[in-house]
């Protein structure tokens, strides 16, 4: 094994570097991530059947029966229709929460950034005790003082979300904040508060950006594992954990009603994360060259 | 006029260092200690020393980024850590900074017109900006065609010419440029050098060079500081200290120049 | 004529359309000192990453790099690394990124020797320790045992040569050994490097845009711009008489003692203009823009002409003009 490791930025600065706009990764996230964003959407204008209809009849249709596509469950409802509906829960869930996980995230993380060493230890400690707060036991104990459901769900999974957003934010912030023009800012006697607005926020985004879409691909899978355990989304809103855990009392019989709210979970989560790695490749800071 | 525009008089500065013992007590390490340094108006004085000499902390305290342990720094016989808010913009505003490398004394998420314009703004700089931003591009020898883009776009000469550029904005009466050519190529160096210059015959500009090359502060300056150890060691007219060096640190310094005589000459390595 | 150790044909360097290095002929020679000057953008840095098969992904390379009866370009990954270290070698210019940060210095040394060689643990530690005394470092019993974040800038670099040279390569490529260093050691690291390399009779390739240092530490030099080779020849030819108009404006305006009015009465010439994008590089002759002499015959390429030394320009300075360092 060869000792030396070969230094990282070879492109010299001389040369503007063209970045990449596009690569497969970010062409494929973003069309899955899209279509699963466009069912989300058309549900709220149109879904085959209401989910919550309960049709005793009609249980346990299979896959391609009439008016039911994707069949129905033990109580008789659309499969497909609760399919477009969990999507839709998903994403508010799951982004509701990692939108305020990125919130309360950054304005930690920016704060934690100052120069005064105490503050920045007592807000790094608060984070550290929330994230070492199993999100688990957390929602059992909302779920029981406040009842579960869509709020508690995203309370439980941003208090997981905002203090992995602060250290994320902090770490890039520090770096941006050790550059010179932040220097030269402060020497025109910019106040911190602009400094850390107009200058440092605009060259931290394109991290935000991607934590955001890995943290909502988080949440997705972290609220499907809530609601199938009873303690996140309940009934009559519909969830594909929800669903997951119906499904197991069929599991024998009608084992197709497992596999669609998994296959819908691996397929959102999946787009996204190939969405945060184009994203992250595209948006990735210029390597530095040696000499200009 | 015999009053230097800025000078650092009887200067001194301390840093703690980071704690070797549970308790007991932190080190301080002494990185100046009475350092007479000044600067007329007009003049182009040159700083330099190598690493750990304590130029960069000097460096620090002259454009008023530190404020040091001991002694003042002064802007016009006035000690900048007593002025009122007033005052001290007007510190802020006549004494202006070009720094080491070009690309990262710029925000890469600004465009360059925005950029220029972040002096006036945050300085209260009564003047037209668009204006003010036509003279000094002009000054520096760039385009209006600069303004829509973005610093990715331009070679690091470019950039610092651009940086000096920003300097110039809000009518300076002295810049400290420190070791603006390190990062630059050999033959941008001679065109930013060369830029330096002419602002100080042209403007009456007062420049503080500060670098570890005594060619490039020789080609610039009429006076040199030499620092070591904290403290400045020699200062004199650059060819005094070429052709007969006292301080070793300065005869070290002398040392260290290589040149292409010197090499071909097969003299360069002994 | 002893035997080539390097021997460059027509390489090539692109990444999809852009191209980095075009046709560059270099060779180096048993024990010769070969310079390759130029500023960032000429291609020179890619070339030794090229040689030393350590370009990133998305690099490509054309031509042949021939060394030690192969052609580098042309082996697997496995092969090659059994090579660098031993018959080739390279030095960086960050001895920061590319010592181990977190290995011993001393067993980054005898780490080379023992992937390399059949020496036993205690014969690659009497070496590892002669290395250290050689590069003049202090205590080397104490050095050996030492993390690279330890180490002063200069006694990293010098541990970089000692790894480097461990193995009596026949090659050994420095890309901008100085540079990152304060230039008050800078002398002390090139002097070791110097008698090091001589010593062991090894060649030298040496990469930097700092002329002196070409002049000081090489008997043959290469003047890039624009990826490709503008000028060529001795050292004292192309140093004392230039004949392309890139390499005399880089002579000239290299603020000096040799050209510096010590009561700064006279003006640096300076090359207008600055280096083109890649992207953007001029067809023809790639310094046709900025040089005063530039006609419609320039936008033909030049080729390398001359004898003593070579230039690659339709109006290369007459060969008697002294012009040039003095």
């Amino acid at each position: 094994m060869s000792a030396v490791i070969v230094p990282g930025a070879i492109p010299t600065a001389a040369t503007p570097r063209r970045r990449r706009r596009w690569n497969a990764s970010l062409i494929v996230g973003l069309v899955m991530t899209g279509a699963f964003l466009v069912v989300a959407v058309l549900s709220l204008v149109w879904t085959p059947a209401d989910p919550n209809q309960v049709a005793p009849r009609d249980r346990l249709l299979p896959f391609g029966s009439a008016g039911h596509l994707l069949g129905t469950d033990a109580l008789g409802r659309d499969v497909a229709s609760a399919l477009m509906v969990g999507a839709r829960t998903s994403i508010i869930v799951a982004a509701g929460a990692a939108l305020l996980g990125l919130v309360l995230g950054t304005i930690t993380g920016l704060i934690a950034t100052s120069a005064r060493p105490y503050v920045n230890e007592t807000v790094m400690r608060g984070a550290d005790i929330l994230l070492s707060i199993p999100g688990v036991v957390f929602a059992l104990v909302l779920a029981a003082t406040i009842g579960a459901g869509v709020g508690s769900t995203i309370f439980a999974l941003s208090v997981f979300f905002t203090p992995s957003f602060t250290r994320v934010v902090r770490a890039a912030a520090l770096r941006v904040l050790e550059e010179d023009f932040v220097t030269a800012a402060q020497l025109y006697g910019r106040k911190r508060l602009f400094i850390l607005a107009r200058h440092v926020v605009p060259n931290i985004f394109s991290v935000m950006i991607v934590q955001f879409t890995l943290y909502f691909a988080v949440g997705i899978l972290t609220e499907a594992g809530l609601s199938y355990l009873g303690v996140g989304v309940t009934r009559p809103d519909v969830s594909w954990g929800i669903l997951l855990k119906e499904a197991q009392e069929t599991v024998g019989v009608a084992s197709p009603l497992a596999i669609w709210p998994g296959l819908a979970i691996v397929f959102a989560v999946l787009g996204l994360n190939i969405l945060g790695d184009g994203l992250r490749d595209v948006l990735d800071p210029r390597l530095r060259g040696r000499k200009s | 006029m015999s009053t230097p525009i800025i000078e650092a008089r009887g200067v001194g500065q301390t840093y703690k260092l980071a704690r070797t013992k549970l308790f007991g007590r932190r080190e301080r390490l002494a990185a100046l200690s009475d350092v007479d340094f000044h600067a007329m108006p007009g003049e182009a004085v040159g700083l330099v020393g190598e690493s750990g000499s304590g130029k960069s902390t000097l460096t620090r305290i002259l454009v008023g980024q530190e404020r040091p342990a001991a002694g003042v720094m002064a802007h016009n016989g006035r000690d900048v850590w007593r002025l009122d808010r007033a005052a001290h913009r007007e510190f802020r505003r006549s004494v202006q900074v070009v720094l080491q490398n070009p690309r990262s004394s710029l925000d890469p998420r600004m465009r360059i017109g925005s950029s220029l314009v972040q002096p006036l703004r945050a300085l209260r700089v009564e003047t037209d900006p668009d204006a003010r931003i036509r003279e000094v591009l002009e000054q520096v020898g760039l385009g209006p065609d600069v303004l829509t883009k973005y610093p990715h776009e331009f070679s690091g000469g470019q950039l610092q010419r651009i940086a000096i550029a920003r300097a110039l904005m809000p009518h300076p009466k002295v810049v400290i440029a420190d070791e603006p050519v390190s990062a630059l190529d050999v033959s941008i160096q001679a065109q930013v050098l060369n830029l330096l210059k002419d602002l100080v015959a042209e403007l009456g500009l007062t420049l503080v060079l500060i670098a570890h090359d005594l060619s490039v502060v020789a080609y610039t300056t009429s006076r040199v500081a030499v620092m070591s150890g904290g403290r400045i060691v020699e200062t004199g007219r650059p060819a005094e200290l070429f052709r007969n060096p006292t301080a070793p640190a300065t005869q070290a310094l002398v040392d260290s120049v290589l040149t292409v005589e010197d090499g071909l000459a097969g003299k360069a390595l002994t | 004529m002893s035997e080539l150790v390097l021997d460059v044909r027509d390489l090539v360097v692109r990444r999809d359309d852009l191209v980095a290095v075009r046709g560059v002929n270099l060779q180096v020679r048993a024990g010769q000192r070969v310079g390759v000057v130029g500023e960032s953008g000429a291609g020179k840095s890619l070339t030794a990453l090229a040689v030393m098969g350590l370009l990133q992904p998305g690099w490509r390379t054309e031509g042949q790099v021939l060394h030690d009866g192969v052609d580098l370009t042309k082996i697997s990954d496995k092969a090659f690394s059994g090579r660098r270290g031993r018959t080739l070698s390279m030095v960086f210019q960050d001895p920061l990124s590319a010592l181990n940060p977190t290995q011993r210095v001393g067993a980054q040394i005898t780490g080379v020797l023992r992937r390399h060689t059949k020496v036993s643990r205690e014969q690659a530690r009497k070496a590892a320790l002669d290395l250290l005394v050689q590069m003049r470092l202090p205590r080397p019993e104490q050095m050996l045992r030492a993390y690279p974040h330890e180490l002063s800038g200069g006694q990293r670099q010098r541990i970089m040569i000692a790894i480097a040279l461990a193995c009596y390569p026949q090659l050994i490529i420095a890309d901008e050994p100085t540079t990152a260093l304060d230039v008050t050691v800078q002398k002390q690291v090139l002097r070791l490097l110097d008698g090091a390399v001589k010593e062991r009779g090894s060649a030298l390739l040496m990469i930097t845009h700092d002329l002196p240092v070409i002049a000081a530490m090489c008997d043959h030099v290469l003047v890039m711009y624009g990826g490709r080779v503008v000028e060529e020849g001795p050292v004292g030819t192309v140093f004392r008489t230039p004949r392309h108009p890139y390499t005399k404006g880089l002579l000239e305006s290299q603020p000096t003692l040799d050209n510096v009015e010590l009561d700064g009465t006279n003006r640096l010439p300076s090359i207008p203009g600055s280096v083109p994008p890649l992207h953007a590089m001029p067809s023809g002759c790639a310094f046709r823009t900025r040089c005063g002499r530039a006609d419609e015959q320039c936008a033909t390429v030049p080729t390398l002409e001359g004898d003593g030394s070579r230039a690659a320009c339709w109006h290369p300075e007459p060969v008697a003009s002294t012009a040039g360092a003095r």
